[in-house]
Order: C-alpha cells, then sequence, then structure tokens
C-alpha cells in the first residue's frame, strides 16, 4: 500500500476501505443539485450521498497508469430522508473478487450511517478494473 | 407527486442534455476526479475515445424521476438496483422511462415495483434496472 491508495492484490474478500466520513454541508448539495439539473427539496438527494461514497473508495485504489476502474453495476436501499448539513460516516468492504482475464470485478458492499449511527443506506456495487 | 399508482402506469418521463461542464461540476460535487470523466487528454488515450459521464450521474436522474412520483417515500424505503450498459458522453441527450411493473402490499403498505431504463439519443440503453418505492393511500 502506498501512502493512502491500495492496490488490486490487496483488494480481498474482507477488505475494509478506511472509514470515510464527510458533511453533506448546503454548498456541497447545491452543486450536486446544479449537476444534475434537480430540484433541492431540503434533504440530500440520496445519490449524492452514495456518489461520495464511491468516489472516496474509487480514489483510493490505485490502478496503472492510463488504466480506468468502471462501474459496472449499483444496488442501493435508501433507510431515511437526510438533512442537508448532516455528517455521514461510510463503510465499505469487498466481499467478493472475481478475475477475467485481464479485468477483474470487484463486488462491494457499502454502509452509510448519520452521527446519531442510524443507517441511511446500504447497497453493494460492482466496480471492472484492471487486474 | 403522483397519484393513481397502479400497475402499467407509466412515470413522467424525464429528459437530460450531457455536457462537459455538469460532468465537472459533477466531479466537484461527488469528489470523483477520475480522468476518464474529466481529462480530455486522458481519456482520448482510452477505450472510450474522450470523456464519459459518471455512471452515477446517470442513475441520478432515474433518482430524480422516482423522487418527483414518490417524494418522501423514496428517499425512506427505496430500492434501486441498475446496471450500467452504456456510456454517456458529453453532447448526448438521455432519456429517462419507467414503468410501474406491479404492486405489492406487504403488512399493510403498498410497493409499487417499477422497471427503468435510461437511452440516448441513438436508442441505447445506458442504464436499465428496477425500483421501489412505497406509496400512500392519496396516490392510489
Amino acid at each position: 500500500m502506498q501512502g493512502n491508495t491500495v492496490n488490486y492484490e490487496e483488494l480481498v474478500p474482507g477488505y475494509e476501505f478506511p472509514l470515510a466520513s464527510y458533511e453533506l454541508s448546503a454548498s456541497l448539495v447545491s452543486k450536486y443539485v446544479q449537476a444534475v439539473d434537480g430540484a433541492g427539496d431540503g434533504f440530500v438527494p440520496p445519490l449524492a450521498i452514495t456518489a461520495c461514497a464511491i468516489a472516496t473508495m474509487a480514489g483510493s485504489i490505485s490502478l496503472p497508469p492510463g488504466t480506468v476502474a468502471i462501474h459496472a453495476s449499483q444496488d442501493l436501499e435508501f433507510f431515511k430522508p437526510v438533512p442537508i448539513g448532516t455528517t455521514v460516516e461510510c463503510h465499505i468492504r469487498v466481499v467478493q473478487k472475481i478475475a477475467r482475464g485481464k479485468m477483474g470485478m470487484l463486488i462491494l458492499e457499502l454502509g452509510i450511517f448519520d452521527q446519531g449511527k442510524e443507517k441511511v443506506q446500504s447497497g453493494k456495487a460492482t466496480i471492472a478494473l484492471p487486474a | 407527486m403522483l397519484t393513481d399508482i397502479h400497475e402499467g402506469k407509466t412515470l413522467p418521463p424525464v429528459v437530460k442534455h450531457v455536457t462537459q461542464e455538469k460532468i465537472n461540476l459533477y466531479a466537484e460535487a461527488s469528489g470523483d476526479y477520475n480522468p476518464i470523466h474529466v481529462d480530455e487528454s486522458f481519456a482520448v488515450k482510452t477505450p472510450f475515445g474522450g470523456t464519459i459521464a459518471h455512471g452515477m450521474l446517470n442513475l441520478a436522474y432515474v433518482s430524480e424521476m422516482m423522487t418527483a412520483a414518490f417524494g418522501r417515500n423514496w428517499l425512506s424505503g427505496g430500492r434501486l438496483r441498475a446496471k450500467f450498459k452504456e456510456v454517456a458522453r458529453p453532447g448526448d441527450t438521455l432519456t429517462i422511462n419507467s414503468t410501474v411493473n406491479s404492486i405489492e402490499k406487504r403488512d399493510g403498505v403498498s410497493y409499487a415495483n417499477c422497471s427503468f431504463e435510461v437511452r440516448n439519443q441513438k436508442g441505447e440503453v445506458v442504464v436499465a434496472g428496477e425500483a421501489t418505492a412505497k406509496f400512500s393511500r392519496g396516490q392510489e
């Protein structure tokens, strides 16, 4: 592992990414709503929360130069509306790793909790990346 | 919010134009600066031949449609299963369609099971999947 990144070889079932927490501030939500051409309703759009979690995870994987990781599928369940200004904590772990030639598929489980330790989202993501 | 939710009901479609400006803004908001999305000189050398939108940006449009249809019931109890099948590029126009496939009742609560597709202007499916949301009596 170099710095805050993890190599493909280290991503084995059971591996847990370092806990990440972030504040879903009004400015972040406003930027997100502009990007998706959406409408604000006082709550954080649920996919804004997921997006931050996925980005944190993806940013910590070290990839060979010139290669990319691709999001192949996403399952999500939302448990409660999240007010703007909430700080959430994101737990992500590898549940499965599948090698397909020069590509690998990582299946990740994610759980996102608010500051009261209540789960606000859970899900599963499949990421394709160079093996 | 929608009223008259029943099997076969079509949710109001959403149409979105993908631009590099929105992709850049999405990168800023999410913190996902993967160069395939924001660096044309990098992206042009990949098999994609240019920048592409974040998959989660394309999926955000589905969530927006579900929020418009089901309101807070989507934010609390909504479920989503999506497969990213094709990439969206700057200049693409995406149309998001969804239909209520079935209604089920569990513990006195009604749930609408919807299928959805995000298609580009060429008719190619970019994202496809299912979404489920509970709905209230006033929406029946």
